[in-house]
């Protein structure tokens, strides 16, 4: 038998595609002024920010845990309202349990619509609406946490065992219960996992609209920048770290063990 | 050979029944016969015969193409909708695969068999009436497993699960139970066992019952009254124990060969 030739390398294509990618690069670099030079030429006005940082100022901490309170606060009613939202959300865009067709593809938009526009757009909507503070934070995050949980879930939900669902329909169960005793409970550890991992998304989203005049710990430290108090910044910074890997720490634990 | 076709204890009716699937493929043509209330009834035919779309045609799993079937009188629907789910409530339904919530207790799988008769938020929120959850358990008392009761579905054996599919189809009250292929994921002794529990609620309770069988000599045991089934159609109608070999013949096919028994040599 003949072996066979090898095949076409295409050393055209890969050429083009390399020259394409390159390209891009030096334009987008060029564009917004990015040089190696201007950062060492800059370096020694980093350092002097790093040594006025330079002890955190621990004193400051106890002024830190309300606002904490708050950003975990702001996160956990964002989740929670959240995840119950997500929950017929995700159903009806999957595809195997949704009613009909228009049902499917009218939520399969709305979910990415959703999706489409950051959290930082909703907090903005939110604020125009219910004014700057904790509560539009709130409300971000809850249409955020239906983008996140509903597009996880309602994967999980599509890749059920349908003959359960049809158990219940053949003992003359309607639509509701063929969902709710049939789909759902094959489903409920994933979907405790999702809203953990959500929650873990919202205290770091908490925070980042904290920044923009939601409140919690994001608007002090938005405040202390402006003061140039470097060295209570330092400190939240600081304290955010260990409070974010805290709670990831902790959910993942969670998660690990229901799955 | 049919039962009597005037006498009103016909529990169910096909009038020249026929299933087409979408893709052209024929389930079951042409099929008339009257089964009555009470019976004890047991399909045979090899794979693709159309056993399961003969008995998903009395529920309205699978929609008829082609004539009709009345169960206690009435047309099966061939719409969804309230009538096809009250029709469903009276015609229960054990499957090869069981169809357990796995992660579920015991109980609570025992109480889709209620679906029908509980409001739909409080069956979906887990707030059963009293009355159903004492059905549940008398049903799980009737097939002997009432013990695991509050354990999760998943970790009970096979034999165990099917049984917990057959407390879930008493849990309906049905007139009718549909048992499709009930012991084929099932070892030899506990098959036996199960056939006999399907037996003795037909006796005891006198719920019409029909079986969907691959093994021969099972068939020969349980089935007061055999249909065969070939390429969806109705090619044999009599009772279990006049069977012969040639009989077997005409429904496979073929003849008779080892894998068509569950255990016992051909006599």
């Amino acid at each position: 038998m003949n072996r066979p030739a090898p095949p076409d390398r295409q050393l055209g294509l890969w050429f083009t595609i390399a020259a394409g990618l390159v390209a891009m690069t030096v334009w987008s670099g060029v564009s917004i002024g990015f040089s190696i030079s201007e950062l060492v030429c800059n370096a020694p006005g980093g350092s002097r920010l790093l040594r006025e940082s330079w002890p955190p100022d621990f004193a400051f901490l106890p002024r830190l845990i309300g606002p904490f309170l708050e950003t975990v606060q702001i996160a956990l009613i964002g989740t929670v309202v959240g995840a119950v939202i997500a929950i017929p959300v995700a159903v009806l865009a999957a595809r195997p349990v949704s009613p009909n067709w228009l049902t499917w593809i009218l939520d399969r938009n709305f979910m990415n619509i959703l999706r489409t526009l950051p959290d930082l757009f909703w907090a903005m909507l939110f604020a125009t609406a219910v004014g700057f503070g904790p509560l539009a934070g709130a409300l971000a995050l809850s249409v955020f946490s239906v983008a996140v949980i509903s597009k996880l879930f309602s994967e999980s939900v599509e890749a059920i065992d349908l003959n359960l669902t049809e158990a219940v329909r053949a003992s003359g169960g309607s639509w509701l219960q063929m969902i709710g005793l049939g789909a759902l409970p094959q489903v409920w550890p994933q979907y405790a996992a999702y809203v953990l991992y959500a929650f873990e998304l919202n205290v770091r989203g908490s925070m980042v609209l904290g920044l923009v005049g939601a409140g919690g710990i994001g608007m002090i430290l938005e405040t202390q920048r402006a003061n140039f108090e470097y060295e209570r910044v330092a400190m939240i910074i600081l304290a955010v770290l260990v409070v974010v890997l805290l709670i990831e720490q902790f959910s993942i634990a969670l998660r690990r063990r229901l799955t | 050979m049919p039962a009597n076709a005037d006498s009103h204890d016909a529990m169910i009716r096909f009038r020249g029944a026929g299933v087409t699937y979408p893709n052209g493929v024929v389930g079951l043509e042409d099929v008339s016969l009257d089964i009555r209330r009470g019976e004890f009834v047991v399909i045979v035919g090899s794979s693709g015969a159309g056993k399961s779309t003969f008995l998903r045609t009395i529920n309205g799993l699978t929609p008829l193409s082609a004539g009709s079937i009345e169960v206690a009188g009435q047309p099966v629907p061939r719409k969804q909708g309230r009538e096809l789910r009250q029709l469903r409530a009276r015609i229960g339904m054990v499957f090869q695969d069981f169809r357990l919530v796995r992660r579920v207790s015991v109980l609570n799988n025992v109480l889709i068999g209620r679906v029908a008769r509980v409001a739909g938020w409080r069956s979906v929120l887990n707030l059963w009436p009293r009355a159903d959850v004492e059905l549940a358990f008398g049903a799980l008392e009737r097939v002997g497993i009432v013990d695991k009761a509050y354990t999760r579905a998943g970790q009970l054996s096979g034999g165990q699960q099917q049984r917990v599919g057959i407390a879930r189809a008493l849990a309906q009250e049905p007139e009718v139970i549909l048992a499709d292929e009930p012991v084929a994921s099932l070892d030899p002794v506990t098959c036996h066992q199960v056939m006999e529990d399907l037996l003795r609620i037909n006796r005891e309770l006198g719920i019409t019952t029909l079986v969907n069988l691959h093994f021969l000599d099972l068939a020969r045991r349980y089935g007061q009254r055999i249909i065969g089934l070939q390429q969806g159609r109705l090619v044999f109608d009599g009772a279990g124990s006049d069977v012969t070999d040639a009989d077997f013949q005409r429904i496979y096919g073929r003849r008779p060969e080892e894998d068509d028994f569950l255990q016992e040599a051909r006599a």
